[in-house]
């Protein structure tokens, strides 16, 4: 069997577009739980984001309307979390549980008329370019905007976290809540603020899996893609790049164990299935070992209501 | 330009409490304030409002005859008034730096430089770049009166400054405040502790129970009048008749070793003490060195090497805290309301819990409920606690009920040893009274205490023996009448 270079290429390519709805919704939760929220509800919010953004493209035409409509929706999905867990106080496991379930129940209601439609294609950048170098012009070249910011958020997400002032404020209050506010800082605030940005974020992963991945609806699409990314920002110990890592181990494994399947290894289906999770979580667990950096990087307030009492 | 600071009419209500009742207070530039109390006297309430973190039910501030308007800690700093607050307001994962910048307006540059003129200027030295879960409590300190004073504040608020100081960063800190104070800035210095009193400020209000109780001139004060202003009582001085205590060993510790897997825990190396019948161990320290380590090891938290620890000739290093109490040893942990006692849970429920087996409380596997009850009413009238409903949750006991609860429970069943960690931290004076006559009581009894605390003047109090623990190693063991509270604070800053 001769490969091609360019074959090389292509697989790494669709490598990277399979981790890009991972990179997505892993930064935007991980800003979310760098202010010291914990939402649960990634999953959900990713479902809503995909069927907004498939049914507002089929209904309006407009693949800018349908794109930024997912966010929104994403936008809206989290608001309710921020209302429950920032006003009301709720618990913030219990309550993201319930927005996943919340979602998916909601996408599959909304997604019945929209089954079974084909979805539109979406203009990809510097299709030209692709063959001009070999093994980089298939990587390099001819993807979405969309795929091109997903690459771009870890790095704009740890210059962000460390550089600029606003996200000096978001690791202070996930750090400390009540110094924050002690400050003059209103968490509460910020808090909202950053429960809304994972959830466009959330809404924009699943936008790209029903638009541009696989452009089609199919109920419960995300299929546990919400959950990893979870699982990303953790084990990642809150850092972008290492997200990035992350996502790509598991987005490659995934691709792999396809092909290996298909090539027909005598390895049970199942555990091939299961690699991808196994091994992207013991490669996480592996390089973020300095338990000092871990204790630095961990908002020490994630998941603990914050109540400002007078 | 001379600060004048006016708290007119102060109410603040809370369900079941008078924080702050109708109090006035003046203060000017160029003296130093003491704003003395127990605890819950509502000088805390006081310093909040004037701070902005809370807002009172009525009365007016004002700053050189302006009404000032403090609806949050924004106001405040915007009017000039900075304060250090008791827990300290640090972002412990950012750098120090980071901590600085973030209510500042200024470029980064010219931030630097102004921190570095400070730091200059008041002989402070603290690494701007390292995370300030790395700094000790006083250079953490030392970064939060950075902080305001970067801002050029008219007026700095201390809010119980020394109690996790060491002896010598106290008398820095005094130093640093005379400065400020030379300088124009209006100190209030809020404190239960009389001497800091007496040695710093110039002017003292005393309150109680939410009301101004006196303003007078440190001059015509001392510590024995305050003292009495503070309580509303006489109080006894307590002190301990230092006998010869008996020569027949209790407990005895060999060659103790702990290496922590946490690395913002403490390693213990080479720990090696006893203590007879009768006698009470001190083990000073800033906290942080070693002492909860320790305390872990001692009560069987961590279990360590079985010949490390000897007991009543028994070697029981690799026993558990409640195979350790079968042997007659108690537990006072620090913490009263993470440790000690379960917040949630009824009095009744607190005093059953470290009795499995050598009480009748469990019938089996059934709780005998009445047998707790008049058990628990036992511990309550022999021990002081303010309270006759033992259904009482004891999240709602006060800081020094809770604590004379929670010795009455492990005394009740007449151990041989005690050991207590900060038994008295955050108690009012009465309270701290009442402990300590207890403990005494015990050593009278021929029963022993090892008593690990970062109050000295505890220490000097109630024991008969002193190590000093720096950095998880304990110093040599010196007999308490022949130490003083500069050789410990020497000691406990690493000297020798």
């Amino acid at each position: 069997m001769i490969i091609d270079i360019n074959f090389i290429g292509l697989i790494i390519a669709s490598i990277m577009a399979s981790a890009v709805p991972l990179i997505l919704a892993s930064c935007g939760e991980l800003i979310t739980e760098r202010s010291g929220v914990l939402n649960l509800g990634v999953e959900g919010m990713m479902i809503i984001g995909a069927i907004s953004g498939f049914a507002l493209m089929t209904v309006t035409g407009s693949l800018i309307i349908a794109v930024f409509g997912a966010m929104l929706a994403g936008v809206l999905i989290s608001t309710i979390f921020a209302f429950l867990t920032q006003t009301l106080i709720t618990n913030h496991v219990a309550t993201g549980l319930a927005l996943t379930i919340f979602g998916i129940g909601i996408s599959a209601m909304i997604g019945k008329n929209f089954v079974g439609i084909p979805g539109k294609e979406f203009p990809v950048l510097f299709e030209g370019l692709k063959d001009t170098i070999p093994l980089l012009g298939p990587i390099l070249f001819g993807h979405s905007i969309v795929f091109y910011f997903a690459f771009a958020l870890p790095f704009i997400t740890s210059y962000f976290l460390k550089k600029t002032k606003i996200g000096l404020i978001v690791r202070a209050v996930g750090d400390s809540p009540e110094s924050a506010s002690n400050q003059g800082i209103n968490v509460r605030l910020v808090r909202y603020a950053c429960i809304l940005y994972g959830g466009s974020m959330s809404g924009l992963a699943g936008a790209y899996l029903s638009m541009i991945y696989t452009p089609q609806w199919i109920e419960n699409m995300t299929g546990g893609r919400g959950w990893i990314a979870l699982a990303l920002v953790v084990f990642s110990t809150w850092n972008p790049i290492k997200i990035l890592i992350g996502a790509m181990i598991f987005g490659g494994l995934t691709i792999i164990q396809f092909h290996m399947q298909a090539i027909g290894v005598r390895i049970p289906v199942q555990f091939l299935t299961a690699l991808p999770y196994i091994v992207t979580i013991v490669v996480l667990v592996v390089i973020s070992r300095d338990s000092r950096k871990i204790r630095l990087s961990t908002p020490s307030s994630l998941g603990k209501s914050f109540h400002k009492d007078n | 330009m001379n600060t004048n600071l006016k708290i007119s009419n102060v109410t603040k209500i809370y369900p079941g409490c008078v924080a702050n009742d109708n109090v006035s207070l003046e203060f000017n530039s160029g003296k130093i304030y003491a704003l003395l109390g127990e605890n819950g006297a509502g000088k805390s309430t006081l310093v909040k409002i004037l701070s902005g973190v809370i807002i009172p039910d009525e009365g007016k501030i004002y700053l050189n005859e302006n009404n000032l308007k403090l609806n949050s800690p924004l106001d405040a700093k915007k009017n000039d008034i900075g304060m250090v607050f008791q827990h300290f307001n640090l972002f412990e994962t950012l750098s120090v730096f980071e901590n600085l910048i973030i209510d500042s307006d200024e470029e980064r540059e010219s931030l630097r430089e102004k921190i570095d003129s400070i730091m200059r200027k008041y002989n402070f030295s603290i690494d701007l770049d390292i995370p300030v879960l790395n700094l000790s409590a006083g250079q953490k300190q030392k970064v939060e009166i950075i902080r305001c004073l970067i801002r050029n504040p008219k007026v700095l608020i201390m809010d119980e400054p020394t109690s996790v100081l060491t002896e010598q960063e106290t008398s820095e800190l005094f130093l640093s405040l005379k400065k400020f104070s030379e300088e124009g800035i209006l100190i209030i210095y809020i404190t239960h502790k009389l001497k800091e009193v007496m040695e710093l400020c110039d002017e003292v209000a005393v309150m109680r129970r939410g009301k101004l109780v006196s303003v007078s001139e440190i001059k015509n004060e001392n510590i024995e009048s305050l003292a009495n202003k503070m309580v509303g009582q006489n109080l006894k001085t307590i002190k301990k008749k230092k006998e010869k205590t008996s020569s027949d060993q209790l407990i005895n510790i060999i060659n103790l070793n702990f290496i922590s897997e946490d690395p913002f825990e403490t390693n213990l190396s080479d720990i090696n003490f006893s203590v007879n019948r009768g006698e009470c161990l001190g083990i000073a320290g800033i906290s942080g060195n070693g002492q909860s380590e320790l305390f872990q090891v001692l009560s069987g938290e961590i279990i360590s090497d079985k010949n490390s620890i000897e007991f009543n000739k028994n070697y029981i290093g690799d026993l558990n805290p409640q195979e350790r109490r079968e042997y007659l040893m108690a537990f006072s942990p620090e913490d009263r309301l993470e440790q000690a006692a379960i917040p949630q849970m009824a009095i009744f429920e607190n005093v059953a819990l470290n009795n499995f087996k050598s009480s009748n409380f469990f019938n089996n596997g059934l709780i005998n409920e009445n047998k707790i009850k008049e058990h628990s009413k036992k511990i309550i009238s022999d021990f002081n606690v303010n309270t006759d409903n033992i259904e009482l949750k004891s999240q709602f006991l006060s800081g020094g009920n809770l604590q004379k609860l929670i010795i009455g429970r492990e005394l009740i069943t007449s151990p041989d040893l005690l050991i207590c960690f900060n038994p008295t931290w955050g108690l009012d004076v009465g309270a701290i009274n009442y402990i300590h006559e207890t403990l005494i009581k015990i050593n009278e009894q021929n029963k022993s205490i090892i008593l690990i605390s970062t109050d000295t003047d505890e220490l000097l109090k109630l024991s008969d023996k002193i190590s000093v623990i720096h950095k998880g190693k304990l110093s040599k063991i010196m007999n308490a009448d022949e130490v003083t509270s500069e050789k410990l604070g020497i000691l406990m800053g690493g000297g020798n």
